[in-house]
């Protein structure tokens, strides 16, 4: 089955997204004096760049075809999410490495702000296989996504501040919220992945049946 | 006969819309006919039974197993097969390989038993010449055929196939009659269609749907006889007739309530689901008020 589900895959979305991120890593070696604080906010633009890749993750087209198989739709979900998680360790490894080490932001904290934004990435993308009968929400997702992220790096009150840079004093608690993020977006993607055998259980548990 | 489906106040709603409102139905061995208007809730109906698609209340049973449970559930997509009405594929495979991607999906682990079986129901659907090509190079009707061999692996006990014949052209439709045919022996076939004659020369049970429901269960002879005294030839369009339109002939068949002394014409399956249609109250100012003309 491993096989079979990596050939599903879309590679090519995944790998263009990839090579994006990488691109505008490496931006950070050509920037001259400039790298210094342009290493942090390209990293996250990378981060940005390959989870936009990520929410293609569970675009299937023959989504209707298998829809009825005895194959839960969890374990085929946890299948393709585990066949893209050595290349997306590779690639993050890649990413960092591509910033120079004088330059470079903290990287166990990065690390979780991008473990946070491909986890939030692939939530998204179960939520909308879970909530659409669309075999390719992908570019939907993609979208939602990229509109969020701009909204909250414009809008998100400074109280809670996520993107806050590594000289500020927000840094650890900001990076406290990352890991909150992180584990809100596994739930959300754990309980979208269940496929429900009964439509409308709570209105029918509050009598609103 | 053996029952495979026995359902029972089957309900779903799609926001304020009731796309199905107390079906309950019975299907045994063979191929049953599943007719009705566009948005009557055969696709619904099709996805609930399929277990594609939760229903909202009612319960029904699929070869003994209850789908309103996980464990339920599993059962009877381990003795399913279900032809989508959009099929989808992954391009790139060959037939032969999507339909072992299908059967690996369906639990089917022995790599050459599996194989075995892929090359059957390939052989079955008249693939077997082009099994190596890949699905971006089939036909339509080429691909219609890889979906039905999609469903038929691993041999299902009951089959859901949702408007299998869509954009076929003649020779494909008569071969593809011919696949379904063979797949209701043995097994419990539910065929969605628009196409009345498949119903007339396929099946031995139809089910009418209209607006969620279920109008008509029986067999064909049966709705065949509602339209009994109720087809006649004329030379004008009768205005009286709630569907006429101008054969080739140049004379007029009309459906309804003829007038004394109409010149009575032998019922088609098609004339008895248009009256079950226009009994039901859906799409009959339809019928009536268009009068088709040639």
């Amino acid at each position: 089955m491993v096989v079979a589900v990596s050939r599903t895959l879309p590679w090519g979305v995944v790998g263009a997204a990839g090579a994006a991120g990488l691109l505008i890593a490496a931006m950070s070696r050509t920037a001259g004096e400039a790298g210094e604080w342009l290493a942090l906010p390209l990293l996250r633009a990378a981060i940005l760049a390959f989870a936009m890749g990520l929410v293609f993750l569970l675009d299937d087209p023959a989504r209707h075809t298998t829809s009825t198989v005895p194959t839960p739709r969890p374990v085929r979900t946890v299948l393709r999410v585990a066949l893209v998680v050595p290349a997306v360790a590779a690639w993050w490894t890649v990413a960092l490495l591509l910033v120079p080490p004088g330059i470079r932001p903290p990287a166990a904290d990065l690390t979780l702000e991008a473990g946070a934004a491909f986890v939030l990435a692939v939530a998204g993308a179960v939520a909308a296989v879970r909530f659409s009968e669309e075999p390719r929400p992908g570019p939907r997702v993609a979208a939602g996504l990229l509109t969020a992220s701009l909204l909250a790096l414009l809008f998100w009150p400074g109280k809670w501040a996520l993107f806050v840079p590594v000289e500020d004093e927000r840094w650890a608690a900001a990076h406290d919220r990352w890991a909150v993020v992180l584990v809100a977006g596994v739930v959300v993607g754990v309980l979208g992945a269940v496929e429900p055998v009964r439509r409308r259980v709570w209105g029918r548990v509050w009598g609103r049946a | 006969m053996t029952t495979t489906v026995s359902a029972s106040g089957i309900g779903l709603r799609y926001g304020g819309t009731r796309a199905l409102d107390d079906v309950s139905l019975r299907l045994t061995t063979g191929v049953t006919g599943l007719l009705g208007p566009n948005g009557a809730g055969k696709t619904t109906l099709l996805r609930v039974l399929a277990t594609a698609l939760p229903a909202d209340r009612g319960s029904f049973t699929v070869l003994g197993h209850d789908p309103g449970t996980a464990r339920g559930r599993q059962e009877v997509r381990r003795r399913l097969g279900y032809l989508p009405q959009t099929p989808g594929f992954h391009p790139d495979f060959t037939a032969f390989e999507f339909v072992d991607y299908v059967a690996i999906l369906k639990e089917m682990t022995g790599r050459a038993a599996r194989h075995r079986e892929v090359r059957r129901v390939l052989d079955e659907v008249g693939l077997a010449e082009v099994r190596g090509k890949r699905i971006r190079k089939l036909s339509g009707g080429m691909r219609q055929r890889v979906a039905l061999g999609a469903a038929l692996v691993g041999d299902p006990g009951f089959l859901v196939l949702d408007e299998p014949t869509v954009g076929l052209d003649p020779e494909q439709r008569m071969r593809f009659r011919e696949l379904i045919a063979g797949a209701g022996e043995g097994r419990t076939v539910l065929l969605s269609t628009h196409q009345t004659e498949d119903v007339a020369m396929l099946c031995h049970r139809v089910l009418v749907m209209a607006g969620g429901r279920v109008r008509f269960e029986g067999t064909p002879a049966e709705l065949t006889a509602r339209a009994a005294g109720r087809v006649w030839s004329s030379t004008e369009r009768d205005p009286g007739a709630r569907a006429g339109w101008r054969t080739g002939t140049g004379s007029f068949r009309n459906v309804g309530d003829p007038p004394d002394g109409a010149e009575l014409l032998e019922p088609t399956l098609e004339d008895g689901y248009l009256l079950t249609l226009d009994g039901a109250g859906t799409g009959a100012g339809a019928i009536a008020g268009e009068g088709v003309s040639a």
